[in-house]
């Protein structure tokens, strides 16, 4: 079933042209639509299948395994609640006219075209053709940050470019070193870059080159990322960029930065032992951690605040992927609830924007009365992502907290420390926003934006709470086989 | 018989390679910025003209691909672009940089070193012909990086990417005699796309803040 993949990667670059084309407001919602639904199925056939089978493949270009399809079920549904909650906040800028409709049908086309090439990312098998579409995502990902054009957006969509393109640049690096070292084994050819192929013979590859290449990698996809201390792009991006491109950014984007790390960590892994990978991993997350959690307390700016929660959960992720072994099943399984979290958390965030047109948290106190689809929302967002149960990120904390014990205790300490901070202070500000003394009123949102919205977030909890108490069987075969990916000789447990 | 012998190949591949260094030792002292972009599309041919060589000495044919590429997008298309925005922005001089002209060519320096010192241990890996210019590529990428950082305005800090990429597009050659062709046109679309949004944006910025003075970019601090 190899249309499953196609249709994956392909739908969403087919709506952002036709998008632009048409340029008619009610025949874009439709295709929006349409996309949303087969993004969310297409994603779940390929899931379905690599369960199944063990992986899928599309000719020898497009080639998705476990950790591929993990990634598919996470931007696919992430990206579905997403393109629908566009729809919504974007008709409702349009019904204010804060855009024009020919700005309204570019910014879908961009958002598409962002979707696909995060997808197309995902999906590929060669390793410089994955940094070709995540180059292009972060393009078009830059053009959405600025899309306001104000001061404020194009000081952060400049930072973004610039950060950015440095890191992808320093990735390349890191790339061409893989290469270099791959193809005195497997020849001049496309075969010396395929994934596959660098994990049957990584452990006859170079290994100082491959230390190199990783390091480089680590450093370029952790700009993209957003690990500390290359984090500085992120809160700015977060907060200027429209509310459904921070949720994106946040539970796409650097999940899919993650994920090329990851990609060369299991090269590097094989070549030199997990040893070296774990320890730059482990201390770029601490740094992560301890960043964003002293961040907290001193925001005033609701959107900055879940752009700091998403460099805290980013690393808690890749420390569970650091330290191994049961770490691998947890920092999975975080990327996954973090994305639907913290996406939920910005549809919530954009609701109270187009209702106060400000972001300044004192403001907007008390919202559970007041609006109760946001308040909902970032209660319940807030909830889950402080870690609380019954949500999964409170599973996967706990099983990084038991993974760093028996294998580095003293990483278990300050994990717990700083963890133990973010969650008071993320809860304090989350629960003022929600539960406080209600505050100003604002002008209420369009009957037709509720709707879309609503969906959106109905889904993502829906979604949350389906997974938050057990692991579902399919899932769970998947996280298996990432786990045994990682794990070389353990069997999952 | 071969035109060169590899040894001879080799001195000349080198000559490339240090050409291109010495063109970004020029780039960080100069402070016109026309002339930086001029002196970018220099690097330019010089990495063309490398490339070539290496693609003759090899008969690999795809990096003559490659290197029309360049020619085409990094000494015609990409300039013609930034001349248009210098232009029309009316800036001509860097007069404040973050690190004065002496201390940053010291510093290139110190990168050079340190590119040799990281490489040392892999250098041996390469193809004979081409291995000394892996180190030579890395230093180019750690200098168009801090000229990055070094300079403030928005085309300088542009310039240090597209050296990045000059840098990384030598690496690749000498390091592996090319990526696959598929690989080479994908990221030169990305150089083109980035080059041309990268455009959009000084404009906007000049528009909104009077200026492409990046340090003049302060509402967003902690």
């Amino acid at each position: 079933m190899t249309w499953s993949l196609v249709l994956l990667v392909s739908t969403p670059v087919v709506a952002g042209f036709v998008s632009l084309l048409v340029g008619q407001r009610r025949a874009i919602e439709v295709l929006q639509c349409v996309q949303a639904g087969a993004m969310l199925v297409a994603a779940a056939l390929v899931a379905e299948r690599v369960v199944a089978t063990g992986g899928v493949s599309a000719g020898n270009f497009l080639v998705s395994d476990s950790l591929s399809a993990w990634l598919d079920l996470i931007v696919g549904v992430v990206g579905s609640t997403g393109t629908l909650f566009a729809v919504g906040y974007m008709g409702e800028e349009l019904d204010r006219a804060h855009v024009s409709l020919r700005r309204y049908s570019q910014f879908f086309c961009l958002f598409d075209l962002y979707l696909a090439a995060m997808l197309l990312a995902i999906n590929i098998e060669n390793i410089a053709i994955m940094w070709i579409a995540i180059e292009g995502s972060t393009l078009s990902a830059a053009l959405l940050i600025g899309f306001d054009r104000s001061k404020a957006a194009l000081e952060a969509g400049w930072k973004y470019v610039i950060l950015s393109s440095v890191g992808i640049a320093l990735a390349l690096f890191g790339t061409i070193l893989i290469y270099y070292s791959s193809e005195h084994v497997l020849g001049v050819s496309s075969e010396a870059l395929r994934w596959s192929q660098l994990y049957q013979t990584a452990e006859r590859l170079n290994p100082t080159a491959i230390k190199i290449a990783f390091i480089f990698a680590l450093i370029g996809y952790g700009t993209k990322a957003g690990i500390a201390p290359m984090h500085t792009w992120l809160p700015d991006a977060h907060a200027e960029a429209p509310t459904p491109v921070s949720a994106m950014l946040s539970a796409n984007m650097l999940t899919l930065a993650v994920y090329a790390i990851l990609r060369f960590k299991a090269v590097t892994d094989r070549s030199v032992g997990s040893e070296f990978t774990g320890k730059l991993i482990i201390g770029l997350a601490l740094l992560s951690l301890a960043v964003s959690a002293t961040f907290f307390l001193v925001q005033r700016d609701y959107k900055r605040l879940f752009a700091y929660s998403s460099i805290e959960h980013i690393g808690i992720a890749l420390l569970g992927f650091g330290i191994g072994g049961l770490g691998i099943f947890a920092g999975a399984w975080h990327l996954m609830n973090h994305a639907l979290a913290k996406s939920m958390a910005f549809y919530g965030a954009g609701l109270v924007f187009l209702r106060h047109n400000h972001r300044l948290l004192d403001r907007v106190t008390g919202l559970l009365g007041r609006m109760p689809v946001a308040g909902i929302a970032i209660l319940v967002a807030g909830v889950a992502l402080a870690g609380m149960p019954p949500f999964g990120l409170f599973t996967s904390e706990v099983l990084i907290v038991a993974g760093a014990y028996t294998a580095r205790p003293e990483v278990a300490y300050v994990f717990l420390a700083l963890l133990a901070l973010a969650f008071a202070t993320l809860l304090f500000q989350v629960l003022r926003m929600a539960l406080g003394a209600p505050g100003e009123a604002g002008t209420a949102v369009g009957g037709q934006c509720r709707v879309f919205t609503s969906t959106a977030v109905g889904i993502n909890i829906v979604a949350l709470g389906m997974i938050g108490l057990q692991v579902p069987s399919g899932l769970g075969t998947l996280l298996a086989s990432i786990v045994k990916m990682f794990n070389l000789g353990i069997e999952a447990p | 018989m071969p035109l060169f012998s590899p040894h001879i190949g080799s001195q000349i591949v080198d000559l490339g390679s240090a050409l291109l260094l010495l063109t970004c030792f020029a780039i960080v002292a100069q402070r016109r910025l026309s002339a930086c972009v001029d002196l970018f599309a220099l690097q330019s041919v010089f990495l063309a003209l490398t490339a070539s060589l290496v693609a003759f000495l090899t008969g690999i044919h795809h990096i003559y691909i490659a290197a029309a590429l360049t020619i085409i997008i990094k000494v015609v298309v990409i300039p013609r672009i930034l001349k248009n925005v210098i232009e029309r922005l009316n800036v001509s001089r860097e007069l404040m940089m973050n690190v004065n002209v002496p201390t940053g060519l010291l510093i290139c320096g110190a990168l050079v070193i340190l590119a040799f010192f990281i490489t040392q241990p892999i250098i041996p890996l390469g193809f004979l012909l081409t291995r000394d210019s892996l180190a030579i590529a890395l230093a180019i990428v750690l200098i168009g990086f801090f000229t990055m950082i070094a300079r403030k305005k928005a085309v300088t800090q542009v310039i240090g990417f597209l050296v990045m990429e000059n840098g990384l597009f030598l690496g690749a050659t000498a390091a592996a005699y090319g990526m696959p062709l598929i690989v080479e046109l994908g990221v030169f679309f990305d150089v083109l796309v980035g080059a041309l949004i990268v455009g959009i944006y000084s404009h906007r910025l000049q528009d909104a803040f009077d200026s492409v003075d990046t340090s003049k970019l302060t509402t967003l601090r902690e």
